[in-house]
C-alpha cells in the first residue's frame, strides 16, 4: 500500500474512533511521548506558534495527559461531558508533506460535526491538521497532532472529540 | 419597568437574615435592556490593557456594552475612547482587532478622522453645497471618558460619572496586587480564547467568588489531579489546587463600594506559583504583607465586565453580555515581565489546563450556567436561594484580614473552605439594584 493510502487509513481510524467512542482504541493511535496541540491565534490572521511563549487552545504532552481526558470524558464527573454528545469527523484533503521510511508528515482538513442532545444544538468545528507519523512496532503512530482550529469562538466548550 | 419592580428583585433584610436574588433578574429582556442602558453603557467598563497600545496611534477595537469602541493612543500619547462609527452614515470606521494608524478613512463615502477622533477629512466637502447649520456640527467621532489604573483601561460612554480612581475605590488595592508582581509590571500573552455560553452574564459575576461550587462542579479535576499524585507524588503538586483540601485553608470576601467584589484564601502550595521564585526581591519592594496576599488565591469582580482569577494561574476574563441568556468570554493570560521561561511555561500550561473553555475545568461551570438559565424557564423557579451562606458571619465594615491589607470594605466575611460564603454576591447586586433603579 501506498504511504498515502496508509497515512490515509490511520486518519480514518483515529476520526472513527472519535465517532464511535472507542477511546482505548483512539489512545492507541498515539506514541506514549506524543504532541497534540491546537494553538490560539494572536489576532485575525496569525495563530500563535511557540507554546512556550504563547497560550494555546489545548497543549498535551504525552499519551498519559490525553488519558487524562478520556478519563474525565467517560467517568461520569464532569457535567460538561454528558450526556456524550454526537459527533461525525470528515476527514478529507489528505496530503503528504513528507515522506521516508520513518516518518510522514500528512495534512488534512477536518470538519467535526457535534451534536449537543441535550440542548439540541449542533456545530460544526473545522480545522487544517497536521499529522507527524512514526513506525512503532511495525505501525504508523501519531508523534504530534497539530489542529489548526479555523472558528475559534467556541460555543460553550471544546474537547478532544470536537476536533 | 417601575423601579419597585426592579427593587423587588432583590429580597434584601439582613435584620431577619435574608437575602434573594429573584429569577427575572436574569431572564427578564425588559431587566437585561435596562442593564445595557444604565450600567454597560451608563457607568465605567473594562475596555483593555496599557500594554495593548504602547505605541503612539496604536489601537484596539471593543464594545462597550452594545457600541463599537476604538481606544487608541494619540500621537500625543494619550489613550483616548471614541465610537467606531462614522458621523456621516454611521459605518465602521476601523476593522481590524487591533493595529497601528494615523487615520481612520471611512470606506463608504471617505470621511477621515485622526488617532484622536477628531474629523481630518470630508471628501468634496467645498463642492458638497452644505447649509451654515452643518458647518456648526461637530463631525468628530463622539468621544468616551478614558482613563488608566494600573494599566487597566476602563471607558465610560456616559461623560457625566466620577472619576476611574473613585469608582474603583478599594478594589484598587486588589489591582495593586496584579499589577506590582513584577518591578517591570505585567504583560498580557499572545494568544486568546474567546467562548459563548446560553445564560445570564451574572452567572459569570457569581461563579468567580463562589468558593461553595468548587467540589461539587470539578470533581473530574479533582480526580486528574489525585491521579498525578498518585503517580508522581509531590512533583505533582505543580497547581493550587492540589493539596487544596489537606490543611486548615481560610477563606474570605469583601464587597467595595461600586458593585466590586473580592474572593481571597490561604495558599497550600504557594511553591506552585510563577511568582514564588521571586518572593524576597517581591517582599522587599512591596512589603511582607502584600507579597503574601499576592501568593493567595484571589478571585476579583470589578464590576461590571472584567475579572482576575489568580488561583491555578493568572486569568483576566472579560464578560460580555449579548442577551439575557447568552454571554461572551474572553480569556487572556497575564504574566509579570522578566519571570524565568520555566515559570513562564508552567504558568501557560496551568492556565490552559483550568481556564480555557477546552481545558478540564471552566466547562464544568459554564456549562452549570447553562443548566442555571434552562431551569429557570419553569415559571415556579422565582427566590433563588443561592446567597445566605456566610450570613451569621458577614460584619459591615472590615475584618482583621482587610485590616492586614489595609482596605475598607463595606463588608467582610470569612471561615473555613468548607463555609463556602455566599455575602461575596450581596455587594454587587446591592449596587446593581441601585444602579438599575436610578436609570429607570
Amino acid at each position: 500500500m501506498s504511504a498515502l493510502l496508509e497515512a490515509s487509513a490511520l486518519l480514518y481510524a483515529e476520526a472513527a474512533a472519535l465517532d464511535e467512542r472507542r477511546w482505548d482504541d483512539w489512545l492507541a493511535l498515539f506514541t506514549a511521548d506524543c504532541l497534540y496541540h491546537v494553538p490560539a491565534w494572536r489576532d485575525e490572521v496569525t495563530p500563535t506558534e511557540d507554546p512556550t511563549r504563547e497560550v494555546s487552545i489545548i497543549h498535551c504532552s504525552g499519551r498519559a495527559q490525553l488519558a487524562e481526558r478520556v478519563q474525565r470524558i467517560t467517568g461520569g464527573r464532569s457535567v460538561a461531558s454528558m450526556p456524550p454528545p454526537r459527533t461525525a469527523h470528515v476527514v478529507s484533503n489528505v496530503m503528504l508533506a513528507e515522506e521516508s521510511d520513518a516518518a510522514l508528515r500528512v495534512k488534512s482538513v477536518w470538519a467535526s460535526h457535534v451534536f449537543n442532545v441535550k440542548r439540541q444544538d449542533q456545530h460544526v468545528f473545522f480545522s487544517r491538521v497536521e499529522h507527524l507519523l512514526v513506525r512503532q512496532d511495525g505501525a504508523w503512530r501519531i508523534a504530534r497532532r497539530h489542529a489548526l482550529l479555523l472558528n475559534d469562538r467556541l460555543p460553550t466548550m471544546l474537547d478532544v472529540y470536537s476536533l | 419597568m417601575r423601579r419597585a419592580d426592579i427593587a423587588g428583585l432583590v429580597d434584601d433584610r439582613p435584620a431577619d437574615g435574608v437575602f434573594r436574588v429573584h429569577a427575572d433578574a436574569f431572564r427578564s429582556h425588559q431587566v437585561f435592556d435596562l442593564e445595557m442602558a444604565t450600567i454597560f453603557e451608563g457607568g465605567w467598563c473594562f475596555a483593555g490593557l496599557d500594554c495593548q497600545v504602547p505605541h503612539a496611534h496604536d489601537f484596539f477595537t471593543t464594545r462597550i456594552g452594545r457600541q463599537p469602541v476604538v481606544v487608541q493612543r494619540g500621537g500625543d500619547g494619550v489613550v483616548r475612547a471614541f465610537l467606531n462609527a462614522c458621523r456621516h452614515k454611521g459605518a465602521l470606521v476601523c476593522h481590524l482587532q487591533r493595529g497601528n494608524a494615523k487615520t481612520h478613512s471611512c470606506q463608504y463615502h471617505g470621511w477621515a478622522y485622526d488617532s484622536s477622533g477628531a474629523n481630518v477629512g470630508i471628501k468634496l466637502l467645498r463642492q458638497g453645497e452644505y447649509t451654515p447649520a452643518f458647518h456648526a456640527e461637530s463631525h468628530d467621532l463622539h468621544a468616551a471618558r478614558c482613563e488608566v489604573y494600573q494599566g487597566l483601561i476602563f471607558v465610560s460612554l456616559n461623560r457625566d460619572v466620577p472619576p476611574l480612581r473613585e469608582h474603583l475605590g478599594g478594589m484598587a488595592t486588589f489591582l495593586d496586587l496584579i499589577a506590582e508582581q513584577s518591578p517591570q509590571g505585567m504583560e498580557v500573552l499572545p494568544g486568546t480564547v474567546t467562548y459563548t455560553y446560553r445564560a445570564n452574564w451574572k452567572f459569570q459575576v457569581e461563579n468567580t467568588g463562589d468558593v461553595y461550587h468548587f467540589t461539587s462542579t470539578h470533581p473530574s479535576y479533582i480526580d486528574v489531579l489525585s491521579g498525578r499524585k498518585a503517580q508522581q507524588g509531590a512533583a505533582a503538586d505543580t497547581t493550587t489546587y492540589a493539596r487544596f483540601r489537606e490543611k486548615e485553608l481560610v477563606r474570605g470576601s469583601m464587597c467595595f463600594a461600586g458593585g466590586h467584589s473580592a474572593m481571597w484564601g490561604s495558599n497550600p502550595t504557594p511553591e506552585a506559583r510563577p511568582l514564588y521564585e521571586s518572593l524576597d526581591e517581591v517582599a522587599a519592594r512591596v512589603g511582607e504583607a502584600r507579597a503574601r496576599w499576592m501568593l493567595y488565591v484571589r478571585n476579583i469582580t470589578v464590576f461590571p465586565n472584567v475579572q482576575f482569577a489568580e488561583n491555578a494561574s493568572l486569568q483576566m476574563r472579560v464578560i460580555r453580555p449579548l442577551a439575557p441568556d447568552l454571554t461572551e468570554m474572553t480569556g487572556y493570560c497575564l504574566a509579570a515581565k522578566g519571570e524565568s521561561p520555566a515559570a513562564r511555561e508552567r504558568r501557560i500550561r496551568q492556565y490552559e489546563e483550568f481556564f480555557n473553555p477546552s481545558g478540564l475545568a471552566t466547562p464544568d461551570d459554564t456549562t452549570a450556567y447553562e443548566d442555571c438559565q434552562a431551569g429557570m424557564q419553569a415559571g415556579r423557579v422565582d427566590w433563588h436561594q443561592g446567597y445566605m451562606r456566610g450570613m451569621a458571619v458577614v460584619q459591615g465594615g472590615g475584618d482583621r484580614y482587610a485590616e492586614e491589607l489595609g482596605v475598607v470594605p463595606q463588608t467582610s466575611a470569612h471561615g473555613g473552605f468548607e463555609m463556602g460564603d455566599e455575602t461575596i454576591f450581596h455587594g454587587p447586586y446591592r449596587y446593581w439594584r441601585d444602579r438599575l433603579v436610578a436609570g429607570a
